[in-house]
């Protein structure tokens, strides 16, 4: 971007436009400073050598094991029962609807230490849902049942959100077609809805796995300690969120800085995966519009 | 080969109201139905479809009533507006939906049969997303097919096609309806693909049937300004255009010769050569070559009437502003009747 060497005409098209490109940029790479910096300072406070003990902590491994797992399962209840639901707000009108959309938000507006304490205080020993979860097996406090099930309540609504949204944008025209051509209902919406609305699911699942691990706050109140149970058979441990937070508090900066980079690297690995996935067309959801 | 009829359908959309229609599908024939917007035509095919209830009359297959069955039990080849192509599935895809959805073991091989006739073998693997117009239309067309349909119901299949893709798709269009032999309906706003693909026209307005019969028949006797323009003619006027004339002008003699609804009359003819002759006259406002000759629009007092030189086209077209005389034949003059229409709302 050197005026003095470009062209008349080039000259004369980039002055018409400069200051609202420049207006632009200053904008948009100022946000992207602000998300970018952050990173760098964490990546440069940690030297790799601690990255790489890190690593190989045994402390820390379960703990992003932990993590791991209660947000896949959180991802996975998002799928068995938020995508309904989102479904149910695309297609149906019905009464009592923006109750239904209010609760739904619910969750992204309010604080989650609230969240944690509203689900502390419903499940609080010897209340009827306490006695009913441990009576089946799923105690809730300090394990990763209960990480869980901060992480489905925090996390779930961008599922929700992004089915609604994804199912609206069906054309319903492929539908009818699809219903014309020989296919009932629950066939044309395994065939047709699903699959097209699927590339928008999933960026909502992504948003809601991303939402899962970094959520910290209901987690403080209902499982700051992991013990075993369930699916979670490792030594006691926190999520890594708790993790960095303590070791924070303990004054271990490097090590808080080296874990943070360590998930880091994981998290946006697993990113990378999906998105590479997609356009080489090996995860099948994007095909049809990222054909060259 | 199966024979359907409709008899005395209503349906409604809101408080839009159709019927009650009756139709006789013959197969291998095929009935355009025709209508300004909003007069119930894509209401009347989604009726068939089974997408809108029935809430009178039947709808019978070989003498089976179907009215109350679910589009999917229904044998259809259905192209809705749009064409409703899935996205997420290749040509070939789309194309074998219909047999892969019937668990037919043969739907790759019978999706390529449909390509190769289609020629669409070179757009197998590819994304509706990325095709013309035209293309859409085909694979659209070719997937119906796929189904083995025993009624073929296609909304607006012209829209938004050049004119190579529409010349292309009434050829194809043709060869289905004579070699498929099933019957046919389209929903169309094209004179020219209703009067070469269809046997029959059924003309809506306001949700109700105001003509069904041969082509030929509604070009002898337009009844409705809407159906007048469609088969073709241009000096249409209602009443209240001929009200302007004083006595003795052309205005006041078609309305003594109009009917509720107004009067119609085919182009008069110019001489190509020397002077025009006439009881009326007009001044030349535009004058344009056509394959038929030259289309002249000359305006007469305040009304504007379309007359044409018939071929070989002279050197010279008329000058805009240039004074011509013509007649207007009383055998070509056709009133109009009013067809008293409640208007139940806004369809779709």
């Amino acid at each position: 971007m050197s005026p003095g060497g470009a062209s008349p005409p080039r000259r004369r098209r980039w002055r018409g436009g400069s200051p609202w490109i420049v207006l632009q940029l200053v904008l948009a790479g100022s946000l992207i400073l602000l998300f970018a910096l952050p990173i760098y300072a964490l990546f440069t406070y940690a030297p790799p050598a601690e990255i790489w003990d890190a690593f190989n902590d045994p402390a820390v491994r379960a703990a992003i094991w932990l993590t791991m797992l209660a947000s896949g399962i959180a991802v996975l209840a998002s799928v068995l029962f938020a995508i309904p639901l989102g479904y149910l707000l695309a297609r149906h009108s019905f009464r009592g609807r923006s109750v239904v959309e209010a609760f739904v938000a619910i969750p992204v507006v309010v604080p989650h230490l609230l969240v944690g304490l509203g689900l502390f205080l419903l499940l609080i020993p010897g209340s009827p849902l306490y006695r009913f979860t441990t009576a089946i097996g799923v105690p809730v406090y300090d394990t990763i049942w209960g990480v869980v099930l901060v992480m489905v309540f925090v996390s779930a609504p961008y599922t929700v959100l992004a089915s609604d949204l994804s199912f609206r944008a069906v054309d319903e025209r492929t539908v009818e077609a699809a219903r014309s051509l020989g296919a009932g209902p629950a066939n044309a919406f395994l065939t047709v809805s699903f699959p097209i609305a699927l590339r928008g699911i999933v960026a909502g699942l992504l948003l809601t796995w991303a939402r899962a691990v970094s959520e910290i706050g209901g987690i403080l109140i209902l499982a700051y300690y992991v013990l075993p149970a369930g699916p979670y058979t490792g030594p006691p441990t926190s999520t890594v969120s708790i993790l960095v937070y303590d070791l924070f508090q303990l004054g271990d900066l490097q090590y808080a800085a080296a874990v943070s980079s360590l998930f880091l690297l994981i998290a946006f690995a697993l990113f990378l995966a999906v998105r590479v996935g997609e356009r080489s067309g090996w995860l099948p959801w994007r095909r049809g519009d990222l054909e060259p | 080969m199966t024979r359907w009829a409709v008899e005395g359908v209503s349906s409604h959309v809101e408080r839009f109201a159709l019927g009650p229609v009756d139709l006789a599908l013959e197969p291998g024939r095929a009935v355009a139905v025709l209508g300004s917007s909003g007069a119930g035509k894509t209401t009347l095919l989604r009726t068939l479809a089974g997408f809108q209830r029935a809430i009178a009359g039947r709808i019978l297959k070989d003498g089976a009533d179907v009215t109350d069955r679910p589009p999917e039990k229904r044998q259809l080849g259905y192209v809705p507006q749009g064409l409703g192509l899935f996205p997420h599935r290749t040509v070939e895809r789309n194309v074998s939906y219909p047999l892969e959805i019937r668990g037919r073991t043969d739907a790759r091989a019978r999706a390529r049969e449909l390509l190769e006739r289609f020629g669409l073998t070179p757009l197998a693997a590819r994304y509706p997303a990325r095709l013309s117009g035209g293309e859409a239309e085909r694979v659209a067309l070719a997937r119906a097919l796929a189904a083995e349909p025993e009624l073929i119901l296609w909304d607006e299949p012209w829209q938004a096609l050049d004119v190579e893709a529409r010349f292309e798709l009434g050829r194809v269009f043709a060869e289905i309806r004579d070699d498929e032999r099933v019957p046919v309906v389209v929903v169309t706003h094209d004179p020219e693909l209703a009067f070469s693909v269809a046997d029959s026209f059924l003309v809506l307005k306001g949700g109700r049937t105001v003509f069904q019969g041969r082509p030929t028949e509604l070009l002898a006797r337009p009844i409705d300004p809407f159906s007048a323009r469609f088969v073709g003619y241009e000096n249409v006027y209602d009443p209240a255009a001929l009200a302007t004339g004083g006595p003795g002008s052309l205005a006041a003699w078609l309305a003594a010769r109009a009917g509720p609804g107004g009067v119609v009359f085919a182009r008069p003819v110019l001489p190509a050569l020397g002077p025009s002759t006439g009881r009326w006259e007009g001044v030349v406002r535009s004058a344009h070559p056509t394959p038929e000759g030259v289309s002249v629009v000359a305006s007469v007092d305040r009304l504007s009437v379309a007359l044409r030189i018939p071929p070989p086209l002279p050197e010279v077209l008329p000058p805009v502003g240039s004074r011509v005389r013509f007649d207007v034949e009383d055998m070509n003059v056709h009133p109009l009747g009013a067809i008293d229409v409640p208007v139940a709302g806004i369809g779709r």
